[in-house]
């Protein structure tokens, strides 16, 4: 029985390895496994052994049938059905996709820096008045100081509480620290990203809406240093790691000391000369800042011989157009499906 | 503003070359914006902020440049002749707010003639024209201590001399001959007879200093800053002139402007000063005693500033300053500093010529309650899913003409009270305007499959105030897509919010007849619709508009978190209806049928619509597909069978329901 066994074991092998396709492997199993196959024969032959021999060959046949059975599966699976050739030089497909729009996605990658240095996000209202647009924040109604926010009003009526002055569209995101310090007791850090207006006629670089955001911490121990830090960190986040800031002393009514941030120019690196983005000064402004003037904190209810802030204010448009290369303000505002598609 | 580098080195030796020149001046706070050679000049373009009246002066800028140079400027100060006084001509102030100092020097037998060409340089290279000799000196004495002086020929000057408001109606030519009416905004010195000056702003033509005057009366005064402002205004001119008034001027400076101007004449135009008389009080300024303490100063600025180098900052700026014990210094603020009050002026001023770059970066660690702001966070996650569902965000805005929102049905909405252009005259009380328009703009350039969104806020009057409220459109224009696409879009969104409990109405608006209005948790929550032919042919639009607006609050107040539902382990199976349906019925009749039997029936949808020609008229044809599944078991066919028979008899005995 065991010259049989090996015999059926050799011969089966040698003609698996034969086959070459699906019906190849058909005939083997029939040869092998079917009615007629030797196999079948040698079970047949089992019962006359003796009790030890037919527990051992009664085993081992079942252990050869399960073997070829497995092995012509596994062949057959490896045969497989033949792959025609594609031409896979043809074109991909065009899928359709959505996209943020680019001042939303960088208004919000803004915000998303400044909420990891621990600033929450609050929204501001886009009508305003009087007072929390200028006159809390330290700006004169009428002065020079506020001839670099011209402002829409409106015809709203004005409110009950006289001081509060007449309703306009903010022109800057400012009025959210006003609103906030009215409300909240320090420790504050909020980041308040919204559309702004001023009456400018449009051009390629100016709209008579455009996008900010306004950021300010309050608490004892702020001081001009950790505002320097806050936006040496943002500036790293947003533009490129190696950029450096320039602080330019500055005024702004409602902090003190002020100052206009530069940045180098991330793309000539300070090479200087000829670049196209900073015109060879290699820097490039992105924001106004300082520490909050105390006038301001005291106007909204803080006391400001215990607390100190500072504020931060920049425009979206701007970083956006120097992050990605827009040459024109006006493209934000058309909405040609082929500038938002490339967002 | 332009200075000329040689008018500074009158006052300060300066080594430096223009280059570093620039990055020392704009690192201290005066921003050159552009610089240029002239001749042996060097001409600097600087901005000027509005708290500096003081550098609106060469005086100034010197004081500045010597600071940063770690000196203090030392000024040689003209002699100040108060005499003889004029006693023929009298100086009368109608209001001493108008007007609180009031100065004329009277200079006889001038010989006016062109400039010598040093001072023709200074005045030009200062932007300024070159005139005749007696008047480039009055213009070089105002650009060197900032303070504006005019020069009258006295021979036309009939009778005395007086400072008050304009007349309505009141006429004045100035010596850019132009003609302006005035009314009583408008300061200005009139003699007996006539206005002969717009006062801070502008002489007038017919005092006008020529070839041939002989003698001069020469004004220097102090105007109230907001009165000039008011006048210049309401007369439409802006001069070297009413910008210096208008940020006020130092009483100081004023006389030895004027008592230099007189000099000056005297040596270049050979006159003579023969009278002096002057109307009002000199200002008198107050001493602004600041305590400064090291301590506080370091805390506020996050360094060590050393003492030493504190103290000649501070008393090279103009400071006076005396120790006071310990890390204190007692300062009396410059006179001419109107702009320094209190501690915190004093430390931008230590610390901008200290140099902010010397302050070392630190990281506040900011320790506040953490607050979601669920409006915000929300608008940003519907941002995200919209893209998700193959929209493009677009951003238009704000501000519309009244006229176009009247087109799309929209009456009275807020107006701005001093509109730039009648375009833009309104704040849009809904968002479909710039949805249009910037589909307008893409449908024009052949731009196609326009799926667009935004969120915005919307603005309206409400009795005795207003309301700003967050909203979103969506508009498809794809000749691919139909309004079920939309609607689809919305579900999406209610479901992605998990949003069980809302409801689609039939309701006509202003701008779409086929229109549904949206109810979430019973209360209107936007619309959706097809954009109206006529509106659509009016807006110039080449092709159908599916728009929708949502109020985005009540999304937001209705959205629930989501709770994961069990997915059967037992298959669905499913049986189609071929429904031929009257006009007269909805199809929501049949989906009601369908929602009652809720047995089991775990979807449905349409599969086919049929428009073949032998189907009745006024019906419409389709196969709807309806599934049915158990949680807890597999259903036999006859299970399946049966309900679904149920439905079909259900259906069947509708009138207007018709099964193929």
């Amino acid at each position: 029985m065991e010259i049989e066994v090996k015999k059926i074991q050799e011969e089966f092998e040698k003609d698996l390895s034969a086959a070459q396709d699906a019906s190849g492997i058909e005939a083997l199993r029939i040869k092998y496994l079917g009615r007629r196959a030797e196999i079948n024969q040698l079970f047949s032959m089992v019962p006359s052994l003796s009790k030890e021999a037919k527990a051992i060959w009664g085993k081992n046949l079942n252990i050869l049938k399960n073997d070829i059975t497995r092995a012509l599966e596994e062949k057959l699976k490896g045969l497989g059905a033949k792959e025609e050739k594609i031409d896979l030089t043809y074109p991909a497909a065009r899928l359709t996709k959505g996209s943020r729009h680019i001042l939303s996605a960088v208004s919000e990658e803004i915000c998303s820096v400044f909420e990891k240095l621990g600033f929450t996000v609050v929204e501001g209202t886009e009508i305003e008045d009087e007072w929390h647009n200028f006159s809390a924040l330290n700006i004169p109604l009428d002065h020079p100081s506020r001839d670099a926010f011209d402002t829409f009003y409106l015809d709203i009526p004005e409110p009950k509480e006289k001081h509060l002055g007449k309703f306009l569209l903010r022109s800057h995101t400012s009025p959210s620290q006003a609103r906030i310090m009215s409300v909240s007791k320090p420790p504050i850090a909020v980041i308040s990203p919204g559309r702004v207006y001023r009456p400018d006629a449009v051009d390629a670089s100016h709209s008579f809406m455009f996008h900010q955001v306004e950021g300010f911490a309050i608490d004892e121990n702020i001081n001009f240093a950790q505002l320097k830090g806050v936006l040496l960190n943002f500036a790293r986040l947003f533009f490129s790691p190696d950029v450096n800031l320039r602080l330019r002393p500055h005024f702004f009514p409602f902090t003190e000391p002020s100052a206009e941030v530069d940045i180098s120019c991330f793309i000539c690196k300070g090479e200087k000369d000829k670049c196209s983005l900073c015109k060879g000064k290699g820097w490039l402004e992105i924001l106004g800042c300082g520490m909050i003037h105390p006038k301001v904190l005291e106007n909204c209810g803080i006391d400001s011989k215990k607390y100190k802030g500072f504020a931060f204010g920049m425009g979206v448009e701007r970083p956006a157009m120097l992050k990605y290369g827009i040459n024109d303000i006006r493209l934000f505002y058309e909405n040609d499906i082929k500038f938002l598609e490339q967002f | 503003m332009r200075f000329s580098l040689n008018f500074v080195k009158e006052l300060i030796k300066i080594d430096l070359p223009a280059k570093e020149l620039v990055e020392l001046l704009t690192m201290a706070g005066i921003e050159v914006e552009h610089y240029d050679k002239a001749g042996e000049d060097f001409l600097f373009d600087i901005e000027i902020t509005s708290n500096r009246y003081d550098w609106l002066s060469i005086v100034g800028i010197a004081r500045e440049i010597s600071a940063c140079l770690g000196k203090k400027l030392g000024i040689k100060y003209p002699e100040v002749i108060k005499s003889p006084l004029i006693k023929d001509k009298l100086i009368k102030i109608e209001q001493p707010a108008d007007c609180p100092f009031y100065v004329a020097r009277r200079i006889q037998a001038v010989k006016v003639s062109e400039s010598p060409l040093y001072l023709k340089e200074r005045v030009v290279n200062c932007r300024i024209n070159s005139i005749n000799n007696v008047v480039d000196i009055t213009n070089y004495c105002m650009l060197k201590w900032g303070n504006p002086l005019h020069a009258f020929d006295e021979d036309k000057i009939e009778g005395d001399i007086y400072i008050r408001r304009a007349k309505a109606n009141e006429k004045f030519v100035g010596i850019d001959e132009k003609e302006r009416i005035l009314n009583k905004e408008n300061l200005v010195i009139a003699d007996d007879k006539k206005v002969i000056a717009l006062a801070g702003v502008m002489g007038a033509k017919n005092t006008e200093v020529t070839e041939s005057t002989k003698n001069i009366l020469l004004e220097a005064a102090i105007f109230s800053p907001l009165v000039i402002r008011h006048s210049r205004r309401a007369a439409g001119i802006d001069t070297d002139s009413s910008y210096r008034f208008e940020r006020q001027v130092f009483a100081d400076y004023l006389e030895y402007a004027s008592a230099e101007a007189a000099e000056l004449i005297g040596k270049l135009a050979a006159g003579r000063l023969t009278g002096y008389c002057q109307a009002g009080k000199k200002p008198e300024y107050k001493d602004k005693k600041i305590l400064l303490e090291f301590d506080k100063l370091n805390e506020y600025l996050g360094a060590q500033f050393p003492k030493a180098n504190t103290k000649n900052i501070l008393i090279n700026l103009g400071f006076n300053v005396k120790e006071s014990g310990k890390n204190k210094l007692t300062l009396l603020a410059p006179k001419h500093r109107f702009d320094i009050t209190e501690n915190v002026d004093v430390y931008e001023e230590i610390s901008r010529i200290y140099g902010y770059d010397k302050i070392q970066q630190q990281i506040p660690a900011i320790a506040h309650e953490v607050v979601k702001n669920e409006i915000y966070e929300f608008k940003k996650e519907l941002r995200r899913f919209l893209c998700v569902l193959g929209l493009n965000e677009i951003i238009t805005y704000s501000i519309e003409a009244d006229e176009e929102l009247k087109k799309l049905g929209y009456d009275n909405p807020i107006k701005l009270v001093n509109p730039l252009r009648a375009q833009e005259n309104s704040l849009r009380p809904e968002l479909s305007s710039g949805l249009v328009k910037a589909v307008s703009y893409n449908l024009n350039r052949n731009r196609a499959n326009l799926h667009f969104f935004e969120i915005a806020n919307v603005y309206s009057h409400q009795t005795g105030s207003f309301c700003e409220m967050p909203r979103l459109s969506i508009g498809i224009c794809d000749e691919e897509k139909d309004l079920f696409y939309l609607k689809g879009i919305i579900e999406e969104i209610l479901k992605f919010l998990n949003i069980n409990d809302f409801e689609f109405k039939e309701k006509s608006n202003s701008l779409c007849a086929n229109a549904l209005e949206i109810f979430v948790n019973k209360k209107y929550a936007g619309f959706l619709g097809k954009l109206d032919e006529k509106i659509k042919n009016e807006a110039d639009l080449k092709k159908d508009l599916f728009l929708s607006e949502l109020d985005i609050m009540s999304f937001c107040k209705a959205q629930k978190i989501k709770c994961y539902l069990p997915i059967s382990p037992y298959p669905a199976v499913f049986r189609d209806i071929s429904i031929a349906l009257n006009k007269s019925k909805h199809f929501s009749d049949v989906e009601k049928i369908i929602k009652e039997k809720k047995e089991y029936i775990s979807d449905y949808r349409i599969v086919d619509t049929y428009k073949g020609k032998d189907l009745e008229q006024g019906f419409c044809a389709f196969s709807l597909r309806i599934f049915y599944q158990s949680s807890q078991r597999t259903l036999t066919s006859q299970e399946v069978d049966e309900v679904h028979n149920n439905i079909r008899v259900l259906l069947g005995s509708q009138e207007g329901i018709k099964l193929r």
